[in-house]
């Protein structure tokens, strides 16, 4: 117990990440689905700059001067997931523009009705 | 100058898509991406040139102590694979010029072209990088361009097959990002061969998130690669893309997941820490399963390019098999098996095109007689079918035969039973095509000779794609000699 | 350079696709069949009279791929005997397979069947073998279901699952083997040696393996079942497939693995040879037991087939030297006698369409030289003294009785007089049934037929009177062996 309190911004992330997986895996609702990827990469992001954050260090932005490598947090965590969130954003927004599209053909989100439907007989 | 061609690979390829968005008229459309993709070809020969005398090259992007940049590391396998894929790609897309029209309407088809551009860059960077986070976005760039060219035929069992695929390969890519956080939290290295140095020494103290780790790993991989049972995605995208389009998903797109799986086990961690945890009998266990239910699965299709597909299932089976025996020579096989398949699974993916076209019907039984109406055509299929089936000299008879031999040599004996299994079912899925085609009057009636020939020079990429296919299995002995991971 | 020795294997199978792609006219075509089946019978001549133990390299992929062709005693007596079998079908198909025009694909097969059949023959290790029995298996396909009726393909299918069943079971073996020896090739006596001591278990079972693997396309029992639906072929196929193609191909493969890979002593060892044996004995008495049930001449045949092919395979599992000649002479006689048994039952069929028992009574009178060779040919098959059909089952029984084996002298007396019930029905039928008053016009073949079935017959008589030069053959082979 007192492990998960010490580290509880991975202990977030992994919960976060649960629940993202669920809404993920458990929904039929293609919208919700898509906000569940979402939380998921999410909980990725927060346990990825969890371990590049020191505490009581600063962000690795130098503004007036330089104070040394070590008065700055691990700057790469962050780095690496500035292309996570891009990785991420493009995703969903492409999931969306496929979202509408099937909304169109078949005038429903909910995934289960769309893939119960053969999607040759109308055509 | 030649160490720089993965990065210049890439460049063209990702340089050249962009000049085809400016670009309006189709046919210079074409004629920029084959040519881009050509060049991409040959300086994969000479990268495979000097890779084979020189054993291995390294090139540090940004840093040179590759604590912070990026390193491409190209060894024998990744040159032979990055060669092999690029002339896969370059004969799809020379296929494609002639045949893209039939199935895709006019003003998308310089987004194929586009995205192919993308996608073969993107996989090439999956397979020459030796950096996780790089391969993670090299990974997401080809899901999403591979996503990208299924939807290009616009009807409805394209989205619902590209929505499915998304979904799955979203689930995929987060576990293997959450993967590269663990080995990152624990090792701070993102180098495969900065990681190694350390993991090597370290993992006894880490062993449950090693195993955490390996889990994801494979799991994330396995959905993108469509190990069994995490298939489910596969036929509907394979089947439902345009032809060139299933042709590159089957044949480049799901191996080059499986062989990063092969450089994060072996490379990243070793066969000594690997082989220390069940996860290799688990992936021993899901090739087993991939290679009988995904057979089977093809057996019950009736739709040409959903067996075929359901085929790839069973032939990743064979590759994850290699992989689980957990040995040089099974990973050897493994990555043979990559390019074996790559090229018997392309050529069979466009002669199946070129059939449907043909008939006008995706039904399996409405190709009876077909081998009248267009017997070198079919010839063609049936000498991917017999690779497949495993007749001697061809790959897949190679691989089997050494995935055996592996077998016994770990002392497994009973698993080439299922070897031999799902050899026996690939006969039951590929001949009845073959023999209905040929022969039966029932199914001749009615048929003219060579009533639907297509030109030759059509039918050249596939030729040159089936000879490659007999040239591979011809120098498998030299081939698998240089896989050695 | 030995080219030669290559040159029977390729050139039916280039003139095939010849014949298939060029798609020539009626007597074209005929002219370029005879003429490759001639020229390839001297072709091998050539290489039986002038090329002693020599190699040719096909290809060499690596250390288990390599794919070479070396001809030694035993393998050219088959070569001989695939040759000029061919050439007396191909006239006799000629005639019978009549003037219907997609008969280019049917000679097609016909030709790469003969150039593969010759591999076999000529194959120098286990896994060349293997890459020619499985293109038999492919190459004889078509010609099976060359009627193209539902009824054949399906029979088509069986034949192929089952041949492929079998050869999956083969190349287990052949892993399996290959695992433990690192050698394939045939050498008389084997090449295990004395690696089989402390691996017993897996030689025993490499052998099963082989044995039954190889055993489903000479049709041993209970892998028999695809030759008589195999029957819906036209009779000369029939006759190739039963004579000489498929089935002698089967158990000269058995012989391979018997006496030049695994090697005898090794069997002997792993005492595999006692359970082959209650099958290859099975085979005998169930095949001629069943053939006397059937009304239809060519499935009566191939019953026989299935009985007559368990008096080789016993050669194959009691290692005397005299049940190896026996066995050797009788895969011969065998092919010889039984090819003109469906060659006059073909003839029946094709003037007369007549395909059962009961219909052909008096047809004796009506062909009379088909049906007195059919019975030359059913006395040899007998064994009645001095045919060929006796030498070589005195061999056999003598090999038996070497062994101190009672039993098999008793089961090959059984199944003589079964073979003797099966065929004599079809021989009094022929000649003493029927109308006697009716007035019966002769209507030989056309002499495309009837040459083929006489020079058949002759030939029959002649080995067995005079069996010795072929004896003293095999003996030369058997020394090395034994």
């Amino acid at each position: 117990m007192d492990i998960l309190l010490t580290n509880y911004f991975e202990t977030g992330a992994i919960i976060l990440f649960g629940v993202g997986f669920a809404t993920l895996m458990l929904h039929r609702n293609l919208i919700k689905k898509i906000i569940g990827m979402n939380i998921m990469d999410t909980a990725i992001f927060l346990f990825f700059i969890a371990k590049g954050y020191i505490k009581g260090k600063e962000a690795p932005i130098i503004t007036d001067s330089f104070k040394g490598v070590s008065n700055y947090i691990n700057p790469v965590p962050s780095a690496l997931m500035l292309t996570g969130i891009v990785v991420a954003v493009t995703t969903t927004a492409f999931a969306l523009a496929l979202t509408i599209k099937l909304h169109k053909h078949y005038n429903t989100v909910d995934l289960d009705i769309i893939l119960r439907m053969r999607g040759d007989q109308n055509d | 100058m030649i160490n720089y061609i993965p990065i210049l690979n890439i460049l063209i390829l990702i340089l050249f898509s962009f000049i085809i968005i400016i670009v309006k008229n189709n046919k210079k459309v074409k004629f920029i991406s084959l040519a881009s993709n050509i060049f991409v070809f040959f300086l994969s020969i000479i990268l495979a040139r000097k890779v084979l005398t020189q054993n291995i090259i390294t090139l540090s992007l940004g840093d040179p102590n590759n604590l912070l940049g990026i390193e491409f590391l190209i060894s024998k396998p990744e040159a032979v694979i990055g060669l092999i894929f690029t002339f896969v790609m370059v004969m799809i897309l020379w296929y494609s010029n002639f045949y893209l029209e039939k199935e895709v309407s006019e003003n998308r088809i310089s987004f194929f072209y586009l995205l192919i551009n993308i996608l073969l860059a993107s996989l090439l960077g999956v397979i020459y990088t030796n950096d996780l986070f790089n391969s993670y976005v090299f990974i997401e760039i080809s899901t999403l361009s591979a996503c990208g060219i299924i939807i290009l035929k616009d009807k409805k069992e394209n989205i619902k097959a590209t929505i499915k695929y998304l979904i799955m390969s979203t689930i995929g890519s987060g576990l293997v990002l959450m993967a590269i956080a663990y080995i990152y939290s624990i090792t701070g290295h993102l180098n495969i061969s900065n990681i190694h140095e350390i993991i090597i020494t370290n993992y006894q103290f880490h062993r449950n998130a090693v195993l955490i780790i390996l889990g994801l790993f494979t799991v994330g991989l396995g959905i993108k690669s469509a190990v069994f049972p995490l298939h489910s995605w596969l036929p509907d995208a394979h089947s439902s893309a345009p032809t060139p389009a299933s042709a590159v998903l089957s044949a480049l797109v799901i191996k080059v997941y499986v062989f990063m799986l092969i450089k994060i086990l072996f490379r990243m961690f070793s066969y000594e820490i690997v082989n220390s945890f069940i996860i290799m009998d688990i992936i021993l266990l899901l090739g087993s399963m991939g290679m009988i239910f995904g057979s089977i699965m093809a057996i019950m299709q009736k739709e040409l390019k959903r067996m075929v597909a359901y085929s790839s299932v069973a032939q990743m089976g064979y590759i994850v098999f290699g992989i689980g025996l957990g040995t040089i020579s099974g990973t050897a096989i493994a990555i043979y098996h990559i390019i074996g398949h790559a090229v018997t699974k392309s050529s069979l993916f466009l002669i199946s095109g070129l059939l449907i076209d043909k008939t006008g019907s995706k039904k399996i039984e409405d190709l009876k007689g077909i081998g009248k109406e267009m017997p070198f055509t079919l010839g063609l299929f049936t000498l991917g079918a017999f690779s497949m089936v495993g007749i001697p000299i061809l790959p897949g008879f190679i691989s089997k035969w050494y995935l055996s031999l592996t077998c016994i040599e770990v002392g497994r004996v009973p698993l080439i039973l299922i070897i031999l299994a799902s050899s026996l079912l690939n006969v039951l899925y590929y001949f009845p095509i073959v023999i209905n085609g040929y022969f039966g009057n029932d199914n001749l009636e009615g048929k003219i000779y060579k009533a639907k020939k297509i030109p030759f020079i059509n039918l050249l990429p596939i030729i040159l794609l089936v000879i490659s296919m007999v040239v591979i299995g011809g120098m498998s002995y030299n081939l698998i000699g240089l896989f050695n991971i | 350079m030995n080219f030669e020795i290559f040159l029977p294997v390729i050139v039916p199978i280039v003139m095939g696709l010849v014949v298939g792609i060029v798609k020539p006219s009626y007597e074209n075509r005929n002219k370029v069949v005879i003429i490759t089946t001639i020229l390839n019978f001297f072709l091998v001549l050539y290489v039986v009279f002038f090329k002693d133990n020599s190699f040719y390299h096909m290809v060499k992929i690596n250390e288990f791929l390599d794919l070479y062709l070396h001809p030694d005693s035993i393998g050219k007596i088959f070569a001989v005997l695939v040759s000029s079998l061919w050439i007396l079908t191909t006239f006799y198909s000629i005639d019978y397979m009549g003037k219907s025009k997609n008969l280019n694909k049917f000679f097609m097969f016909f030709l790469i069947t003969e150039g593969v059949t010759l591999g076999i023959a000529f194959s120098g290790n286990l896994i060349t073998l293997y890459l020619f029995y499985e293109l038999l298996t492919l190459s004889t396909f078509p010609l099976v279901i060359e009627k193209g009726s539902a009824k054949a393909l399906n029979a088509g299918k069986k034949y192929l699952i089952y041949s492929f069943f079998g050869a999956t079971m083969v190349l287990f073996g052949i892993i399996l083997l290959y695992s433990q020896t690192q050698n394939l090739s045939f050498v008389p006596g084997g090449v295990v040696g004395s690696l089989v001591f402390g691996n017993k278990n897996l030689y025993l079972m490499v052998y099963i393996l082989l044995f039954l693997g190889f055993g489903v396309k000479a049709a041993l029992v209970p892998f028999h079942s695809w030759l008589p639906s195999a029957m819906v072929a036209p009779t000369p196929v029939s006759a190739l497939l039963h004579a000489v193609a498929v089935v002698k191909s089967g158990i000269f493969a058995l012989g391979r693995m018997t006496y030049y890979v695994l090697g005898w002593r090794v069997i002997e060892f792993t005492e595999g040879n006692k359970y082959t044996l209650i099958l290859v004995l099975l085979t005998i008495l169930m095949g001629s037991f069943l053939a006397i049930h059937q009304e239809n001449l060519k499935r009566r045949l191939a019953y026989s087939t299935i009985s007559q092919l368990g008096y080789i395979m016993l050669a194959l599992v009691i290692f005397e030297n005299s049940s190896y000649i026996g066995g050797m002479l009788h895969m011969l006689f065998h092919a010889t006698v039984k090819i003109t048994l469906f060659f006059c039952v073909g003839a029946i069929m094709h003037y007369e369409k007549k395909t059962e028992l009961h219909e052909i009574a008096g047809i004796g009178k009506k062909m009379p030289k088909t049906m007195i060779s059919f019975s030359v040919a059913s006395i040899c098959l007998i064994g009645i003294p001095p045919t060929n059909g006796f030498v070589s089952k005195w061999f056999l029984a003598i090999g038996g009785l070497d062994q101190g084996n009672y039993l098999i002298p008793i089961i090959l007396l059984l199944s003589a007089f079964f073979t003797a019930a099966y065929l004599i029905p079809i021989i009094s039928t022929a000649f003493f049934k029927g109308d006697p008053s009716k007035k019966i016009e002769i209507s030989e073949p056309n002499n495309f037929m009837l040459i083929p079935i006489m020079i058949l017959a002759a030939i029959n008589l002649i080995l067995g009177i005079f069996p010795n030069a072929i004896i003293n053959t095999i003996q030369i082979a058997a020394k090395k062996l034994f």
